[in-house]
């Protein structure tokens, strides 16, 4: 008899396991969002069932996107936006060590455009460093940088190099059940990039104008990096990131988006759809820009130390 | 003992298919990298995958796609073409692309004129697919 409940109890917690060990293997790889999705099924415009339980994964567009625009609009290189190389040694923790990474790969991307080669040395020595420290010095080893100087004035090869080793990290992240410092190093990135553009917006030798859209352009990723983050904000660190990304994200709800749709043209042939949608965005008063961007500044700052 | 050594087993077995499908995925996205993603094409730095229970099953991708940009999508599932279905709709859910209507193609190009927020729903061929699998999307740009 004694046996039997043994066996029983073997049993029961065997499968216990299972369903858990099974719940887990499941969610790994994806952005753990559970707390913030509707559970109930939710029908799109085909009636075909969509399950939105686990399975929303948010994209934050590249720094590099943002720094190509920049250069693209007459700014000049400017070494004093940056966070400053040796500022490596002040980050203590995983958590400002991913925040940084994020921010030094999108200062990497801006060097890179501008074909500053020894700046370019110098970031890639710190992001190195703080690769190493959260676990992903492979992607950013001595072959990168070997590689790196052998590209010197390829531009193009300098960016697909950096991208190519910010996805590899971020797939190890993934991998590795990491997806709070995967969205760190998003997180970090975003600001950098934002933080340029910022500058920018207040230089007279730029294009303002496409500057100042890009950013107002921001306030779905602003949105999405918030429900990246929202699954952690029992930690306190993170709790006051999101406190201070949710406060610049309720000044962009005074950022109105007009989008119109416009059917797409499709060449079947090159295999290219063009989408003709049209948008602009409309900030509801002048000083609506101000404010974000002292916000975006007194975050940026915050993260660099 | 009977018991705990069958336990173990599936224990182990389930382990083992858990790492296997990570090692699945990176396989996919590597596969899927080399063969989709053009050299002229920057990647967005990011991996976007989802494991996919069943071809009923959606993974939503949330995407912002910018204006004067050419964006290449690829999109794979184990190590042959066409076992993913994606359709991307615009933020008023209008179906701006799917590549069903092309054969299910694992890359496809697009010219964005303007700003645009899109939901990119994936989901396993079911002609192809019996079962579960690894969903691999990768998003690369260029400026026009």
């Amino acid at each position: 008899m004694l046996q039997m409940k043994k066996n029983f109890l073997a049993t029961v917690c065997g499968v216990v396991i299972t369903v858990l060990f099974l719940a887990g293997c499941k969610n790994s790889g994806q952005n753990n969002e559970k707390a913030l999705q509707p559970t109930t099924p939710k029908v799109d415009s085909n009636n075909a069932t969509l399950l939105k339980i686990n399975n929303q994964i948010f994209s934050i567009p590249s720094p590099i996107q943002t720094a190509l625009l920049i250069k693209k609009s007459g700014y000049a290189y400017n070494k004093q936006i940056l966070n400053p190389s040796d500022n490596y040694s002040k980050y203590d923790t995983k958590f400002k060590k991913a925040l940084n990474l994020g921010l030094y790969g999108a200062d990497l991307g801006y060097i890179s455009l501008y074909d500053q080669t020894q700046d370019a040395l110098l970031y890639l020595a710190s992001i190195e460093k703080l690769a190493t420290d959260i676990g992903v010095s492979d992607m950013f080893n001595a072959g990168l940088v070997k590689r790196f100087q052998q590209n010197m004035g390829k531009q193009d090869s300098l960016l697909s190099m950096v991208s190519e080793a910010f996805t590899r990290s971020d797939a190890y992240f993934k991998d590795n059940k990491q997806n709070d410092i995967s969205s760190l190093v998003l997180v970090g990135g975003w600001v950098e990039s934002l933080y340029f553009a910022v500058q920018a917006s207040t230089n007279p030798q730029a294009n303002q104008k496409d500057v100042i859209r890009r950013i107002a352009e921001q306030k779905i990723s602003l949105q999405n990096l918030v429900k990246m983050l929202q699954p952690y904000n029992n930690r306190p660190e993170y709790a006051q990131l999101i406190k201070d990304l949710t406060s610049l994200s309720d000044i962009f709800e005074h950022v109105e988006f007009v989008y119109n749709y416009v059917p797409p043209t499709v060449d079947v042939k090159n295999k290219i759809t063009n989408i003709n949608s049209t948008s602009d965005v409309k900030f509801e008063t002048d000083g609506v820009l101000k404010m974000i961007s002292d916000k975006i500044v007194a975050i940026r700052n915050q993260i660099a130390g | 003992m009977k018991n705990r050594i069958t336990l173990l087993a599936l224990f182990c077995g389930l382990m083992f298919s858990c790492i296997s499908a990570s090692a699945q995925c990176d396989s996919i996205a590597t596969t899927c990298a080399k063969r989709n993603l053009d050299p002229s094409f920057i990647s967005d730095g990011q991996q976007y995958r989802a494991l996919l229970v069943n071809a009923d099953e959606t993974a939503e991708f949330h995407v912002t796609f910018y204006g004067g940009t050419v964006y290449r999508l690829a999109a794979c599932s184990g190590m042959t073409d066409g076992n993913l279905i994606f359709t991307i709709y615009d933020s008023q859910r209008n179906i701006l692309f799917t590549n069903g209507q092309y054969q299910n193609a694992p890359f496809w190009d697009f010219a964005v004129k303007s700003t645009v927020d899109c939901i990119i729903d994936a989901q396993l061929n079911p002609t192809t697919n019996a079962g579960s699998g690894c969903a691999v999307i990768l998003i690369g740009f260029k400026q026009q």
